[in-house]
């Protein structure tokens, strides 16, 4: 039984490939190239599953930002936050918890209760406090991305969360003389002081976070600095195709092969 | 005959003994077309925006209608009565205060019911007496219910309206007894529902009535509506006298009687999960922990305030809850 998830984001498509439960292929493509290289428009998308190293699938799952974008040909779609609810019940084998992604250009929170959820919320248009905002902040203080999450104490205070405007905010904190790890810190608080009231609004004290900003070491400070249990997702950048993966599986399992093709 | 508001369910057996028809306040504010114009109207008195929106509705409505007399109940249903009912009486309406004592004391019930009898001055046996008549009345909603959830003839909607009535019997027994039969009736002759999803609806009746439509056309259905089907008194016929009768109705008291009969129309209705309805700025909304820790299937909790129809937040949360609901029906 093989089952092909792929999740196509704002910044990158996620592709996973399960044969018999076990993770056969997972790659990662930008989405300009997937959509560029590897697919056709007629009325519906069609993918060329091969050229991506893709031969023979029983069930696809497709999801990811815009329903438009992701409507595959012979793939069954679903909803993005569920793709990532079913990733988080896979990865994590919680049933109660809030989910966290954060990701290049959206935050998404759902809710989930007995395995069903019960709440989602998503970020306004804006992309501040995702990923991009992080890959802008480390730019400018010239650090890799992963060292930019290993701070967390004494963050400098940062008003703004917006891409743009927090640049020149952090440039005058720069000739002010502060420390690299403050000014990293101070990023990172900037980026749980945005996300905090969106948790917030969900009661529950499990946390589970995915989505790239998921390897952020300092998020994890903060968030267990305010829940009892914090819980990141062993994969999170592909949590969505991950999800898209367990859903076909049941689904394959149940015996509704809706979508089904053979390559 | 005489009109008395109500602000909630109360012994309406002593009432009509007394030939006073009840008149439950909140269905004349949730069903009046300037429903939003009552509680504008309590706010513009002095009542804070962070009170139930009810409270506003009922107080707006008793000034509207020109009520002269209320029973407020001031125990077991929603403190705010308490000021509310103060507030009224300042206006000239006269007060009528009820309470359901918390600890089920059955001394107290007997005094609350005697006072109450006593006040519009009628004797016990004629409240027996019309406790029977009402009885028949009641034994047809228990069918519309069964109608509901056994042949599956009934809307969830329809379960609503007509056992949500049953706090005043549209004020006129005689002719909702004839509605009934007329609408049971109609209902026999119906194909039955088929959907995918069977839900419970629990907590006070809701401000957005358009609910059950809305959870309809997601093919799903509220099978079970909680408070509505205590205001009917399901087990009128086992109590031995109207004392009996309102300490076996579990609203307005502890939330483990609830539980005990919420879990037990989980099974006999088979319900695949529950919508915990509750008001904002009340304090039903913190019972919701307990509820989700309790029962046996999953629980979305949500929310309504002065709006009489569902924001486009709840429909997509609704839409959510339910399609997971479905995915777990037929993935296992």
């Amino acid at each position: 039984m093989r089952v092909l998830g792929i999740d196509m984001g704002s910044r990158e498509v996620k592709i996973i490939l399960l044969e018999n439960g076990q993770t056969v292929l997972r790659k990662k493509i930008s989405t300009m190239q997937f959509y560029r290289d590897h697919c056709r428009k007629e009325d519906r998308l069609i993918v060329d599953t091969k050229s991506l190293g893709i031969d023979q699938f029983d069930l696809g799952v497709s999801t990811g930002y815009g329903r438009n974008n992701t409507d595959l040909n012979d793939f069954t779609q679903i909803n993005e936050v569920k793709a990532h609810v079913y990733g988080a019940l896979k990865q994590s084998g919680q049933e109660t918890f809030v989910l966290l992604d954060v990701g290049g250009q959206d935050v998404k929170l759902a809710k989930v209760e007995k395995s069903i959820m019960t709440d989602l919320e998503l970020n306004e248009k804006c992309a501040a406090s995702c990923g991009r905002y992080l890959e802008n902040m480390a730019h400018v203080l010239e650090v890799g991305l992963d060292e930019l999450g290993e701070h967390h104490e004494n963050p400098i205070d940062l008003n703004a969360t917006c891409a743009i405007f927090t640049e020149s905010e952090l440039i005058g904190h720069i000739a002010n003389g502060d420390s690299t790890e403050a000014l990293c810190a101070g990023v990172n608080f900037a980026l749980y002081k945005r996300i905090k009231p969106m948790l917030m609004r969900f009661n529950g004290n499990q946390v589970v976070i995915g989505g790239g900003v998921a390897h952020n070491k300092a998020l994890h400070q903060y968030l267990k600095s305010d829940y009892d249990t914090v819980t990141a997702l062993e994969d999170p950048q592909f949590n969505g195709a991950i999800g898209c993966c367990h859903f076909g599986e049941l689904k394959l399992k149940s015996g509704l092969k809706r979508g089904q093709i053979n390559v | 005959m005489n009109k008395i508001g109500i602000t909630t369910t109360v012994p309406s057996e002593i009432l009509f003994a007394a030939g006073v028809t009840p008149v439950d306040m909140n269905n004349l504010f949730i069903t009046a077309e300037k429903y939003d114009a009552y509680i504008e109207r309590a706010e513009r008195d002095g009542f804070p925006k962070s009170m139930c929106a009810w409270i506003k509705g009922i107080y707006g409505a008793v000034l509207d209608h020109k009520m002269n007399t209320l029973i407020g109940v001031v125990e077991g249903d929603c403190s705010n009565t308490k000021v509310l009912l103060e507030i009224l009486e300042r206006k000239g309406v006269k007060m009528i205060p009820f309470g359901f004592p918390h600890d089920k004391e059955p001394e107290i019930m007997k005094h609350q019911i005697e006072r109450l009898q006593t006040l519009l001055n009628v004797d016990a046996e004629a409240v027996e007496a019309w406790r029977r008549k009402l009885g028949e009345i009641r034994d047809l909603g228990i069918a519309l219910d069964e109608l509901t959830y056994k042949s599956n003839q009934l809307s969830g909607f329809e379960n609503h309206l007509f056992l949500v009535s049953f706090s005043d019997f549209m004020n006129d027994p005689e002719a909702y007894k004839e509605t009934l039969i007329l609408k049971i009736k109609e209902a026999k002759t119906r194909e039955p529902f088929n959907e995918k999803i069977r839900l419970g609806y629990i907590g006070v009746p809701p401000m957005q009535g358009d609910l059950y439509d809305y959870v309809e056309s997601l093919d799903a259905r509220v099978v079970y509506n909680e408070v509505q089907r205590e205001f009917m008194f399901p087990r009128w016929e086992a109590a031995r006298n109207v004392c009996e009768q309102y300490l076996d109705y579990t609203y307005p008291y502890d939330l483990n009687s609830r539980l005990i009969d919420i879990s037990r129309q989980i099974e006999t209705r088979n319900l695949d999960a529950i919508i915990h309805y509750t008001q904002a700025f009340c304090h039903k909304a913190a019972e919701d922990l307990i509820i989700k820790a309790e029962l046996p299937v999953p629980v979305l909790q949500i929310e309504g305030d002065k709006l009489n129809e569902l924001d486009a937040r709840t429909k997509l949360r609704l839409e959510a809850f339910i399609d997971m609901l479905k995915d777990k029906k037929e993935l296992g």
